[in-house]
C-alpha cells in the first residue's frame, strides 16, 4: 500500500509540471492574463509535491528501517549491537535532520517565490496591454479538459490522503484540486470574455495574484508558528510548508464533510460520503466525449473581429473562390480540414525610416538635442555644386540629413498581402527606404527641410505606393511623414548660427534705419531753425532798422537844436550808462617820465565762506 | 457493457484523429514540398494545395518550402566608385524557390535561412563589381534624372539571376539599393565642409548687412546734408532780404553821416565796455577834463553863480565806483 502512496505522489507532481506547461502554452496561445497567473501556481504546487514526495520516500524507509530492527530485536539485544540511536536509526535521524532544517529553510524559499511572484506579477499586469483572449473558444475547451483530469486525480489523492491518514498526500492532492478550479475558472473567464465582458479574465488574474499573495503570508505564519509551536514526541507534526488556506480552497466540501459526518451522527444513516467520485466514476467517458464534442464543434465556429479579415484553406486549399471572411460568424469545417488565417486589415500599422524620437524624450524636440538613439545619415543632392564635395575628392556635391521617416500603412488586399511574400512588411520597410534614399539623392537639402517638404511627403507616398503595387504587396500607404529630418546633430550649431547672423543682421539694419529716422528728422528740424532763425533776424534787423531810421530822425532834430550839447550828452550819457562798473585808472600827470605799475588783475573773492554751502540743521 | 461500448467508442475516435494526424499532411498554397522516404528525396515535388498521404515518420517526411517570395538585405558595406569615391552600400533582394529538389539538395534541411548566407556572398560581390563600374555622380545628383539606381540595380539583377537559378535552384525576383551612405572619415569631412558652408553664408549674411546697414545710414548723412543745405541757403536768402530792406532805413543817416556815425561809434563803446572793462585815462580824456579845467561861470537868474566844486565831483566819481 506504502508504494502505491508514493506512486501516487510521483504521479501528482508529473501531472502538475506536465499540466503546468501546458497551461503556460494554453495561456500564450490564448492570450489569457488569468491563464498565465495560473501558470505560477501549478510551478508552486510542482514543487510543493515533489518535496512531500521526498519526505515520503523518508519515512518509508524509518518505517522499513523500524521493521528491520523490531526484527533483530527479537534475536538479539539491540543495545549490544550500536552504541547510539544515531547508529541505531541512521534514516529515522535522517527524516528528523530534514524535518528540522529542510523543511523550514524550504518554507523560507517558498514564502520569498510567493511573495516575489505576487508582486512582480501584479507590477506585470498594470503594466500589460489587454488585447483580449484569442482563440477564445478552443482555450476554453483545453483549459475545461485540464480541469476535469486534475479535479478526478485531484479528488483520488484527497479522499486516499484522507481514508488512510496520509497526510504527505494532502498538498499534491491540494494542489491538484486548486488548479483544478482556477482552470475552470480560467475557463469561465474565457466565456465571460467572448460574451461581452471584456475585463473577466484580467479580475481573474487579479483575484488570483490576491490569493498568491495571501498564501505567502500565510507562509509566513506557518514558520512564526512553526518556531513557537509545543513539540510532543511521537505526535503527528502538521507540515509547515501546507497551506490551510489552500487546503480549504481546494476542498471545500470538507467543511460541508465535516458537517455532513455530524448529521450522519445525529440522523442514523449516510448523507455524504464521495458522491462526486461516484458520479464522476459512472459519467467519465461522457464527459471526456463530451469535451472532445465541445472541442470539435469549437473549431466549427469563426468570429472576425471588426477590423480584421481571415483567410479560409480547406486543406490549404482556398475553401472557396472567395475564401475571404469578412467581420462577423463564419461556419466551417472542423480543425484541421479548415484553418483560418487572421490579418488586422483596418489596423494602421508603421515602421520607421532611419530612426523616429525616442519614447521617454520628452515634448520638445530641437535638432541640438540627440533624439535618436541611432541617428541614419542619408545623402543629399546639393544644388550649389560650385563650392561643394563629397570629401573624397571626386568634386560631387553631397550633404549629409538625418532622417527618421514613419510610414503608416494598411492591408489593402489581404490575399495579395498574405500569399505573394513571405514577409510583405519587412520588404516593405525596404522598398520605402529604396525610395526615400533614391528621392533624397536627387533633392537639395534646404527645399527638403522647408518648402519641398510638402510635395516630397507627397511624392514619397506615391512612389513607394507604385512600388508596393508592382511588387503586388497589397498595401495602402497611408502616410509618409517628413516631420522628423534635418540637419546632423554635430552641423546644427553652424546652421542655427546662420538663423543667429540673419537675426544680427536684421538688428544691425533697424539700428541703421532708426539712425537715419532721427537723422532726417534732425536735419529737418535744424533746417526749420534755421529758416525760422532767418526769418526772426530779418524781422528784427528791419524792425530794428527801421526804428534806428526813426530814432536817427529825432536825434538829428536834437542835434540840430543843439549840436555841442547834443554830442557831449550823448558822450556822457555813454559813460552814465557802461563806465560806472568799469576800473578807472586816471594818470593825473602828463609832463613826468614816471613809470606806473598796474596791477590789472582781477581781485580774488577774499569771501571764501561765501562760496562754501552751510549744512542743513537735521 | 454498454459503458464499455462508449468507452470504445472514445477510444476508436481517438485513435482514428491519431492516425489521421500520422498518416496525411497538408500543403498549403504558399508551399511546396518535398516528401522523402527514407531520407531520399521522391522525384517531384509537390506544388498543388491540398491533403496527401504518407507513411508516417521515420519513414517517409515532410519538407516544406515556403513558395512565396523571400526577401533579405545584404551588408552596408564600404567600396569604390569608379572615379575613386568611397561609398557604402546595401540592397534587398527577392527570390523564389522555383526548383525544390535541387534547393532541398544545396541548403541543410532545405531552409530559406541556410540559402540566404550563400546568396548574400553572390549578391556582395556582384554588387561590388557592378557599382565600381559606374561614377558617384550616378548615385547622388542634383539632377534627379542623372541618378541611375535603375541601371545599377538591373546590372546587379542580370547577372546574380542567372548565377542564383543555375547553382541554387532559386529564381532572383528583383534587386533594389536600400541605402547609400559615406564612411564615418568622409562623413566628418562632409560635416567640416557643411560648417565651413554655413560659415560663408554668415559671412555672406553678415557682409550684406553691414553694407545695407551703411548705405541707410550714408543716404541718411547725405539727406541731413542736403536738408540743412537748403535750410542754411534759405535763411541767407532771408537775412540778406533782411539787409536789403533794412538799407532802405539807413538812407535817413546820409543826412547827417558825420553825426550818424559818432552816434554809432558811441554805441559801439558802449556796448565795448561792459563787463569791468579797466580803462587808463588821461586827465584829458573827457569828462575827467574837469579835474584840470576852471569852474565856468553859470548864469542864475542873471548872475554869474559858482559851479560845483571839486571835492563834489570826487563825491561823485567814488559814488560811481
Amino acid at each position: 500500500m506504502e508504494r502505491n502512496i508514493q506512486k501516487i505522489g510521483v504521479i501528482n507532481f508529473v501531472i502538475l509540471l506536465i499540466a503546468g506547461g501546458i497551461s503556460y502554452i494554453l495561456a500564450r496561445y490564448s492570450n489569457s492574463l488569468a491563464g498565465q497567473v495560473g501558470a505560477v501556481f501549478f510551478g508552486i504546487g510542482f514543487f510543493v509535491t515533489l518535496i512531500s514526495f521526498f519526505q515520503m520516500g523518508l519515512e518509508e524507509k524509518e518505517r522499513i528501517e523500524k521493521l528491520e530492527f523490531d526484527e533483530i530485536a527479537r534475536e538479539k539485544n539491540a543495545a549490544s549491537l550500536f552504541s547510539t540511536e544515531a547508529e541505531t536509526f541512521p534514516a529515522r535521524k535522517s527524516r528528523e535532520q530534514f524535518e528540522r532544517f529542510f523543511l523550514p529553510g524550504f518554507t523560507v524559499v517558498l514564502f520569498l517565490a510567493q511573495a516575489a511572484s505576487a508582486y512582480f506579477l501584479w507590477k506585470w499586469l498594470n503594466s500589460a496591454i489587454v488585447v483580449g483572449p484569442q482563440q477564445g473558444m478552443v482555450a476554453l475547451s483545453l483549459y475545461g479538459v485540464l480541469a476535469l483530469i486534475l479535479f478526478l486525480l485531484g479528488k483520488y489523492s484527497a479522499n486516499i490522503a484522507r481514508f488512510e491518514n496520509q497526510r504527505l498526500l494532502r498538498p499534491g492532492a491540494s494542489f491538484l484540486v486548486l488548479n483544478a478550479y482556477i482552470c475552470a475558472t480560467i475557463a469561465i473567464a474565457l466565456g465571460l470574455t467572448y460574451g461581452g465582458v471584456a475585463k473577466a479574465d484580467l479580475w481573474l488574474g487579479r483575484a488570483l495574484i490576491i490569493v498568491l499573495g495571501l498564501t505567502a503570508v500565510e507562509s509566513l505564519l506557518n514558520l512564526i508558528f512553526e518556531v513557537y509551536r509545543p513539540r510532543v514526541r511521537g505526535k503527528q507534526e502538521r507540515l509547515v510548508y501546507e497551506s490551510r488556506l489552500l487546503g480549504l480552497l481546494a476542498q471545500p466540501e470538507g467543511i460541508f464533510t465535516t458537517a455532513a459526518h455530524a448529521l450522519d451522527y445525529q440522523f442514523g444513516f449516510k448523507v455524504s460520503e464521495t458522491w462526486v467520485y461516484r458520479f464522476m466514476e459512472k459519467a467519465l467517458a461522457w464527459l471526456i466525449l463530451l469535451q472532445l464534442v465541445v472541442l470539435v464543434l469549437s473549431t466549427c465556429f469563426v468570429f472576425v473581429s471588426p477590423g480584421e479579415e481571415a483567410l479560409l484553406e480547406r486543406f490549404g486549399r482556398a475553401a472557396r473562390a472567395d475564401n475571404l471572411l469578412r467581420p462577423g460568424l463564419h461556419l466551417k469545417m472542423p480543425w484541421p480540414v479548415d484553418k483560418v488565417f487572421r490579418f488586422r486589415t483596418d489596423e494602421i500599422q508603421s515602421f520607421t525610416i532611419g530612426q523616429g524620437v525616442e519614447k521617454d524624450h520628452g515634448s520638445t524636440i530641437t535638432w541640438s538635442v540627440k533624439h535618436e538613439e541611432q541617428p541614419m545619415n542619408l545623402m543629399v543632392a546639393a544644388k550649389d555644386s560650385g563650392s561643394r564635395t563629397n570629401g573624397g575628392g571626386g568634386g560631387v556635391p553631397v550633404d549629409l540629413l538625418t532622417v527618421g521617416i514613419p510610414v503608416q500603412y494598411q492591408i489593402k488586399d489581404v490575399r495579395a498581402y498574405a500569399y505573394n511574400h513571405v514577409d510583405s512588411g519587412a520588404l516593405l520597410e525596404k522598398i520605402a527606404t529604396r525610395e526615400v534614399v533614391k528621392y533624397l539623392v536627387g533633392v537639395d537639402l534646404f527645399d527638403i527641410m522647408s518648402s519641398g517638404k510638402a510635395k516630397a511627403s507627397v511624392d514619397l507616398q506615391k512612389a513607394i505606393q507604385d512600388r508596393a503595387d508592382k511588387l503586388a504587396l497589397g498595401v495602402k500607404i497611408i502616410l509618409v511623414g517628413l516631420e522628423d529630418i534635418h540637419p546632423p546633430q554635430k552641423v546644427v550649431a553652424a546652421f542655427e548660427n546662420v538663423v543667429g547672423a540673419r537675426q544680427e543682421v536684421q538688428a544691425k539694419i533697424r539700428q541703421a534705419e532708426g539712425y537715419a529716422v532721427a537723422a532726417r528728422t534732425s536735419a529737418e528740424g535744424q533746417a526749420v531753425k534755421q529758416v525760422h532763425d532767418a526769418e526772426s533776424y530779418k524781422a528784427d534787423r528791419v524792425a530794428s532798422a527801421e526804428a534806428q531810421a526813426a530814432q536817427f530822425k529825432n536825434q538829428l532834430l536834437a542835434y540840430r537844436a543843439a549840436p555841442s550839447v547834443y554830442m557831449n550828452r550823448a558822450y556822457l550819457q555813454v559813460w552814465l550808462n557802461s563806465l560806472t562798473n568799469a576800473r578807472l585808472y586816471v594818470v593825473t600827470s602828463t609832463n613826468t617820465h614816471d613809470v606806473y605799475q598796474l596791477d590789472l588783475q582781477d581781485k580774488i573773492n577774499v569771501d571764501i565762506g561765501s562760496s562754501i554751502p552751510i549744512p542743513e540743521k537735521k | 457493457m454498454k459503458r464499455n461500448a462508449l468507452t470504445l467508442v472514445v477510444g476508436v475516435i481517438l485513435l482514428v484523429i491519431f492516425v489521421l494526424l500520422l498518416f496525411t499532411f497538408q500543403v498549403r498554397q504558399t508551399e511546396k514540398v518535398v516528401l522523402t522516404t527514407f531520407d531520399k528525396p521522391s522525384s517531384a515535388p509537390i506544388e498543388k494545395p491540398g491533403l496527401y498521404f504518407k507513411w508516417p515518420v521515420p519513414v517517409q517526411r515532410v519538407y516544406r518550402f515556403d513558395k512565396r517570395i523571400h526577401n533579405f538585405e545584404d551588408e552596408f558595406e564600404q567600396m569604390l566608385t569608379r572615379d575613386g569615391n568611397n561609398i557604402l552600400a546595401s540592397v534587398f533582394v527577392g527570390w523564389t524557390i522555383t526548383k525544390p529538389l535541387e534547393f532541398f539538395n544545396s541548403f541543410p534541411a532545405g531552409k530559406p535561412e541556410a540559402a540566404e548566407p550563400a546568396l548574400k556572398s553572390l549578391v556582395r560581390s556582384t554588387k561590388q563589381a557592378v557599382i565600381g563600374q559606374h561614377p558617384f555622380s550616378d548615385f547622388v545628383s542634383s539632377d534627379p534624372k542623372q541618378v541611375k539606381f535603375e541601371e545599377v540595380e538591373k546590372q546587379v539583377f542580370d547577372s546574380v539571376a542567372q548565377s542564383a537559378e543555375a547553382k541554387y535552384g532559386v529564381k532572383i525576383e528583383f534587386v533594389g539599393i536600400k541605402r547609400i551612405g559615406l564612411p564615418e572619415s568622409v562623413t566628418g569631412k562632409v560635416f567640416e565642409r557643411m560648417t565651413a558652408e554655413r560659415q560663408r553664408e554668415i559671412d555672406r549674411i553678415k557682409s550684406e548687412g553691414d553694407r545695407e546697414s551703411t548705405q541707410i545710414k550714408s543716404a541718411a548723412d547725405r539727406d541731413r546734408a542736403e536738408i540743412l543745405a537748403k535750410a542754411t541757403a534759405e535763411a541767407i536768402s532771408i537775412r540778406g532780404e533782411a539787409e536789403a530792406q533794412a538799407t532802405k532805413f539807413f538812407n535817413v543817416q546820409n543826412e547827417n553821416a558825420e553825426l550818424a556815425v559818432y552816434l554809432m561809434k558811441l554805441k559801439a563803446l558802449e556796448h565795448s565796455l561792459t563787463n569791468n572793462a579797466t580803462l587808463v585815462l588821461t586827465p584829458d580824456t573827457s569828462p575827467f577834463d574837469v579835474l584840470k579845467s576852471k569852474m565856468p561861470t553859470v548864469q542864475t537868474n542873471g548872475n554869474p553863480t559858482q559851479a560845483p566844486n571839486g571835492p563834489k565831483l570826487s563825491e561823485n566819481l567814488d559814488a560811481n565806483k
